[in-house]
């Protein structure tokens, strides 16, 4: 393992020597398909941000069958885009990854419920079913549901819990009497469905004061320990920020630039501009480094999980960096 | 280093000890050889994760799988009972069942089978990750989903083995029933259903791998939180891999056991068929 590395920083500096034109090359993992919700990359590259910083970044979308972090632990990224609630867990089994910056302040959580059911607030769950996506998703509900002390196995006095797939259809064919959605992509579909706003009933995390950090970047230890990759990373996240920024003042034409890198042009355009605006609400107030009491905020919710607890241990200041956003926002 | 001259060394061990068994005739012998390649493997397995430090995300060695194994015993019996014994063994029933009757009807009726068979064949032709998600909301998120689709995947292989082994009888022997006054009921039961039976046990043991697999996969698509099937795909997100590899042993142990069991009720059914003697 280390004589590879060796020959990586070797053949690295033989490139770095030889072209110094060469623009140095970098990798990130999103953590789901091309959308807006990861404009501010996208906007980076089209607007020749990272090009200033000498990079050349790949950006490979995700989807329901690929978790970043087998990505980056696997070598096929050098950065990504996880969830902290995913990043921790994976951390606690034995992945070493690291946040390096976090772009997103707020969070997009929701939980949406038809008012038919008689679902008016939490204290009304239940004898209901909870609908979520799975692969690390639905950590946030069930340390939400343990903080309401609440079982999630069926059981009498709790709620029962459903994987469901990325769409509202269950909740639209009461599968599920609320179903997790995101105020960027899911909740558009209920409406787009037929619904109405007043048919619906939607708790917000963020308004519960039981929001996780989403979309947040994250590197492995290793590549920390690599000063050429601290470089790089440094050069990345400057510009990434550079690019959320301008998508925020900007969500139309972020949104059309979003659409052009749609490889599979499943994206339309209305879909992607409201996403667009959605996006810069949860974006606003970041400048890109890590609000350490919102990470605290987070492992706090995460810990709470009662019997079932979404990790055992808190992580502590090994989990997360300033390093990198320390250099990149002088 | 060592862990990876370690494994050489155990493969070079288990291979001299096959060959020299091999050699042998003896029944011992016999089951032996298999039990010694597959421990090597694993070991080599082992000193292969171990000797070259992969990570355990990309690949778990089987000490790590073996310990969620012991550990995780209430999880893997209760994905177990929802996948296994729920969806792929009621499908299983039912849908060997159904082809069962269909396949005497067939053979009644020649029309049915000039009609019917290539509608089977279509709907054997389906991609299971096509049907699965209308399955699922037909029948619901629960076993019976897995269920539907296990009857769906099940039923053409052993209606097309069935439909061939009902008319695997000669002219002579059908006669010969002719000559004794037997009826239709009575030769279909007491010649033809037992011609048919090696083609049909063939069939039943298609069909018993196929159900697990489709009682797995159909979880993919929608799902109570317990199952094998929602267990793999979930837990990879979360790097529990080692789970992901327990769930696997399970699948493969629960394969096996199904299929031998098959091929064991065949065996005392069709002690007769030339392919099981002298065994």
């Amino acid at each position: 393992m280390t004589k590879f590395t060796g020959w990586g920083i070797a053949s690295a500096m033989l490139l770095a020597a030889g072209g110094a034109q060469a623009a140095d090359e970098l990798t990130l993992q999103l953590k789901w398909v091309t959308q807006a919700q990861f404009a501010g990359y996208y906007v980076a590259a089209e607007k020749g941000f990272y090009e200033e910083e000498n990079l050349d970044v790949t950006i490979k979308p995700g989807g329901p069958d690929i978790a970043p972090v087998q990505v980056l632990l696997g070598g096929g990224a050098d950065v990504m885009v996880d969830w902290l609630p995913s990043a921790l867990a994976a951390r606690e089994n034995g992945a070493p990854i690291v946040n390096i910056a976090q772009p997103f302040k707020s969070s997009g959580l929701m939980l949406t419920c038809l008012k038919e059911h008689g679902i008016e607030s939490p204290a009304d769950f239940p004898g209901h079913t909870l609908g979520t996506w799975f692969f690390g998703n639905e950590l946030p509900l069930y340390s939400w549901m343990s903080k309401l002390g609440y079982k999630t196995d069926g059981s009498e006095g709790g709620v029962t819990i459903q994987k469901i797939n990325f769409n509202v259809d269950p909740l639209l064919q009461k599968q599920v009497e609320c179903a997790t959605t995101m105020t960027y992509n899911e909740y558009w579909q209920v409406i787009d469905a037929g619904l109405k706003p007043e048919d619906l009933v939607v708790f917000k995390y963020q308004d519960e004061g039981i929001a996780t950090l989403e979309d947040g970047l994250y590197t492995t230890e290793a590549n920390l320990a690599d000063p050429a990759m601290t470089d790089k990373l440094v050069r990345f996240v400057r510009a990434s920020m550079k690019g959320w920024k301008y998508a925020e003042e900007n969500p139309d034409e972020a949104a059309d630039i979003v659409l052009e890198n749609d490889e599979t042009g499943a994206q339309t355009e209305e879909h992607q501009k409201r996403m667009m605006g959605e996006i810069a609400k949860l974006t606003a107030g970041s400048n890109g480094a890590l609000d350490p009491a919102d990470f605290t905020r987070t492992v706090e919710v995460l810990l709470s999980a009662g019997a079932d607890p979404v990790i055992t241990k808190d992580p502590g200041e090994a989990a997360w960096t300033h390093a990198i956003t320390d250099e990149a926002l002088k | 280093m060592s862990w990876i001259l370690a494994g050489l060394a155990v493969w070079a061990l288990g291979l001299a000890a096959n060959i020299r068994l091999s050699k042998s005739r003896s029944r011992a012998a016999a089951l032996a050889v298999p039990v010694i390649f597959g421990l090597t493997l694993v070991f080599v397995w082992e000193a292969v994760v171990r000797g070259f430090g992969i990570s355990p995300v990309l690949l778990p060695a089987p000490s790590v799988i073996a310990a969620r194994f012991a550990q995780s015993g209430a999880v893997l019996w209760q994905d177990f009972v929802q996948t296994v014994l729920k969806g792929a063994l009621t499908g299983y029933v039912l849908g060997c069942g159904a082809a069962l009757l269909t396949a005497v009807v067939v053979d009644r009726f020649d029309f049915l089978r000039r009609g019917l068979l290539p509608v089977g064949n279509f709907v054997a032709a389906l991609p299971i990750i096509g049907i699965a998600p209308i399955l699922v909301m037909w029948f619901g998120f629960d076993w019976q989903s897995k269920a539907a689709v296990v009857v769906v995947m099940v039923f053409f292989p052993v209606l097309v083995n069935a439909v061939e082994g009902l008319g695997d009888t000669s002219a002579m022997q059908r006669d010969l029933m002719r000559t004794y006054a037997a009826g239709y009921w009575t030769s279909l039961w007491k010649l033809r259903l037992p011609a048919a039976l090696p083609f049909i046990f063939n069939g039943l043991k298609i069909a018993s791998t196929l159900a697990l697999i489709g009682a797995i996969v159909a979880e993919f698509f929608g799902s109570p939180i317990t199952g094998m099937g929602f267990r793999i795909s979930t837990s990879v997100g979360l790097l529990q891999l080692d789970l992901v590899w327990a769930e696997i042993v399970v699948a493969a142990l629960a394969g096996s056991a199904f299929y031998g069991g098959v091929a064991l009720i065949e065996r005392a059914a069709t002690f007769w068929h030339p392919s099981q003697r002298g065994r």
